[in-house]
């Protein structure tokens, strides 16, 4: 009975963890997953052969990766250098605050969904419709206007487009889950396939750059995407788009914590039969909730068509299944996502520059970062499960007239 | 247990059986060991400066960067055969490189700049494979001027980068002509065999694209010159990365009576010789010899449409080392200058009828003489 009862400890330990807590808690899983990152590279630059020029010693033994530099690199590489002086406003930086941008929205729509209670693994498919709709119908108004006033209409109506066929794509799971009882997880994947196929279709036939080798839309005049602002132009970085992704993180955590229709959500997803008892329209809540999930991840797929590529291409990075994890790691608070995604794009962004700078294997890389993701996001995680498990009563039952925001986060 | 000696017995068991690893540095010569003085791998105060690796001799005829396609190393095609060009300037011209593995299409024109704006050390010319890194290229080559590229599959019109397209459709022409040959007779070796009465034919494809069209186009129009009977069902699995469709489709096309299913799907046509195995039949694989890559499918592999894309990598690092790079040229290697070229099964090759090797044979010579035309889009 004894081991029960300790992790019984634990967990209600994990759940009454305060701000600054929680705060250590990630800091120091973040370094014990460089130590045991650490390691790994040590142990597979064991596993390798190299000259004796090449190799770091350690111990007194020869290791043909270091893991100094590996992590050096990952990290601050991905920052641009800043320390180093070889920081450049075209540099690494905008790559990881570009990447950083789209988890935003990804990382926001699955978020929302899950403080709904509904699993959304359909943001990659609602970003993908969002992505298509977004080209074709800005590739269509851009002719219509052009130069300055082009780009103050064109980029405003892009996102809304995104935003307005991402959260239909949305809807239909929302209405299939409201209505017809079918499981939300399986539809979105399901969706997610008829995306990708829809799209590629279209791609590939009717609406096809007839110059391009590659299955794409016909490129977007420079007018119609996102200008540079100050920096990041060489690397198809805009920080309007990053300004557009800080501004939906407030106002997503605004909404949920401050108004009417977020209290509906979240009683939804803490406990549907309570909430539904004390006057939520079930059905409603999951067909908006998801509509709007929706909405976030086709406003993603704007950004990726309007910043990164200026067009639609076929094989749409997972940005959307990125943003489950980003979720995961922020443990759903809408503010917490922003932090999740600038670590996610550090990663992401890191891996390149740890490519480009050393002999590790890409594969390799791919481990150290999944062991940080894995490590920072297992107490937050544990936290979530502890919630549910640990009874403690007070917490979770949030009132009318408690204070919202304050300690009830989740 | 005490657990500091539990600690401590650990680290000294991990680092002693480290050292027991059989990699590690090679070469001996230990003088220049720099024990790092910090025994952990904590702090990076001591930053970025730790590969201060000497230059060996007089350093390396040229520095490449190689931005390989998504598929990325070991896909037994077309990445792998950029690799082996690259690996054969290295042995023969001394050349070093540097490698980069994207994974998605954002990442070309971060790999690409990268590679461009390095100064240590300066990449005197970055391959880039692939058709779909062609958009990002044109920017990038407009952004560093002063940088040789070379592009494959592809053309970027631009002063700095020199472009290599494949005839494909005049291999695919030469493996059309072969399968044609042999589905109309009575022919077997290895672990296939053709029935004379059933004159079919299959092409799967990977995702359908103009590039994948190509190979389509030549091959139907090489079945169609050795025979007007014999019919070529086509299939697009619409991956480059899915043996299970692959066999799906081939099976499905070996059933309905095909013979010979000739594939361009990258790993995808890895399933199109399991199906031709267990169905009995043969297959023609793409980019490299497969019968020699994939060697337990040799006994249906006939032969192999090969892309020479290490000759596009060779030559390009060739006239860098040289000195005479050109720059905005566009070279097509079809089957004169051996860029595409079909070749036979390593197994199954020597079985082939001699009457249908010659006539393959004069085909080819009657491409390269310009006396048959073959179409690069499907009709």
């Amino acid at each position: 009975m004894r081991v029960p009862d300790r992790i019984q400890t634990v967990l209600e330990r994990l759940v009454g963890a305060s701000a600054t807590e929680r705060i250590l808690i990630s800091t120091a899983a973040l370094v014990l997953s460089i130590l045991v990152g650490a390691v790994l590279v040590l142990v597979a630059g064991r596993m390798t052969t190299c000259t004796a020029s090449e190799a770091v010693y350690y111990f007194g033994t020869g290791f043909c990766y270091d893991p100094v530099v590996v992590f050096d690199r990952l990290f601050l590489g991905a920052l641009g250098d800043p320390f180093s002086g070889g920081w450049s406003p075209d540099g690494q930086f905008s790559v990881t605050l570009r990447e950083t941008t789209l988890l935003l929205f990804t990382g926001l729509s699955v978020a929302l969904a899950f403080r709904a209670g509904i699993f959304n693994i359909g943001t990659q498919g609602q970003m993908v419709v969002g992505g298509m709709a977004t080209a074709l119908l800005v590739l269509w108004a851009s002719s219509l206007v052009s130069g300055v006033v082009g780009t103050f209409l064109l980029v405003p109506f892009g996102v809304l487009v995104g935003a307005v066929f991402g959260g239909l794509y949305g809807a239909i799971p929302g209405l299939l889950k409201a209505y017809a009882d079918a499981n939300e997880v399986i539809t979105t994947i399901m969706l997610n396939f008829i995306a990708t196929g829809i799209t590629l279709y279209l791609v590939s036939g009717a609406f096809k750059d007839p110059n391009s080798a590659a299955n794409q839309t016909v490129p977007l005049p420079d007018y119609a995407q996102f200008p540079t602002v100050l920096f990041g132009g060489r690397q198809d970085f805009s920080l309007v788009a990053l300004a557009f992704g800080v501004v939906a993180v407030g106002a997503l955590y605004y909404l949920l914590e401050h108004t009417a229709f977020g209290y509906d959500v979240r009683t939804s997803g803490i406990q549907p039969d309570a909430a539904e008892y004390g006057g939520v329209d079930a059905a409603r809540t999951i067909v908006a909730s998801l509509t709007l999930s929706g909405a976030l991840g086709g406003v993603a797929g704007a950004m990726y068509v309007m910043m990164i590529l200026g067009s639609f291409q076929s094989g749409v990075p997972s940005y959307g299944f990125d943003g489950i994890t980003v979720s995961i790691l922020a443990g759903n608070n809408p503010l917490g996502v922003g932090f999740a995604a600038l670590l996610f794009g550090v990663l992401k962004s890191g891996t390149t520059v740890v490519q480009f700078a050393t002999d590790v294997p890409p594969q390799l890389v791919g481990v150290l970062r999944g062991l940080i993701i894995l490590f920072v996001a297992m107490p937050e995680f544990f936290r979530l499960v502890g919630k549910r498990v640990t009874d403690t009563g007070s917490k979770v039952v949030a009132t009318d007239g408690g204070t919202p925001g304050g300690e009830a986060d989740e | 247990m005490d657990r500091r000696t539990f600690v401590k017995a650990t680290g000294v068991a991990g680092i002693a059986g480290l050292a027991g690893c059989s990699g590690g540095p090679t070469g001996g010569s230990d003088d220049d060991t720099e024990t790092e003085a910090s025994g952990g791998d904590g702090s990076g105060d001591s930053g970025g400066e730790e590969t201060t690796t000497e230059p060996s001799d007089d350093g390396p005829a040229a520095n490449i960067g190689m931005v390989y396609a998504t598929g990325g190393l070991g896909d037994g095609s077309f990445n792998d055969q950029a690799q082996q060009g690259a690996f054969e300037a290295e042995e023969e011209l001394g050349i070093s490189f540097n490698e980069a593995q994207p994974d998605e299409v954002s990442q070309f024109s971060t790999f690409q700049q990268q590679f461009a704006g390095s100064s240590d050390p300066n990449y005197d010319l970055v391959c880039c494979i692939g058709f779909l890194q062609a958009d990002a290229l044109s920017e990038t080559a407009a952004d560093y001027p002063e940088q040789n590229f070379m592009l494959v599959d592809a053309a970027v019109d631009a002063a700095n980068v020199d472009n290599y397209v494949f005839a494909e459709h005049e291999g695919s022409y030469l493996a059309g002509l072969m399968a044609s040959l042999l589905t109309t007779r009575d022919f077997s070796a290895g672990a296939g065999s053709t029935a004379g009465d059933s004159t079919n034919v299959g092409f799967v494809g990977g995702v359908e694209s103009d590039l994948i069209r190509k190979f389509e186009a030549g091959f139907v129009a090489g079945v169609n010159a050795g025979s007007d009977d014999v019919d070529v069902s086509t299939n697009y699995t619409g991956s480059f990365n899915d043996p299970a469709a692959g066999k799906e489709a081939a099976t499905a096309m070996y059933n309905s009576g095909a013979d010979i299913v000739y594939h361009a799907a990258g790993n995808t046509g890895t399933g199109v010789f399991q199906a031709a195995q267990e169905q009995e039949r043969f297959a023609i694989g793409v980019d490299r010899d497969q019968s020699i890559t994939k060697p337990s499918y040799a006994d249906v592999i006939l032969g192999s449409m090969v892309k020479r894309v290490d000759t596009a990598v060779y030559t390009s690092i060739e006239s860098v080392v040289e000195g005479n790079f050109e720059g905005g040229d566009t070279i097509e290697l079809g089957l004169d200058q051996e860029g595409v070229a079909l070749v036979y099964g390593d197994q199954l090759g020597s079985e082939i009828p001699d009457e249908v090797a010659d006539e393959v044979a004069t085909a080819r010579e009657d491409i390269i003489a310009g006396d048959i035309d073959v179409p690069s889009t499907p009709q």
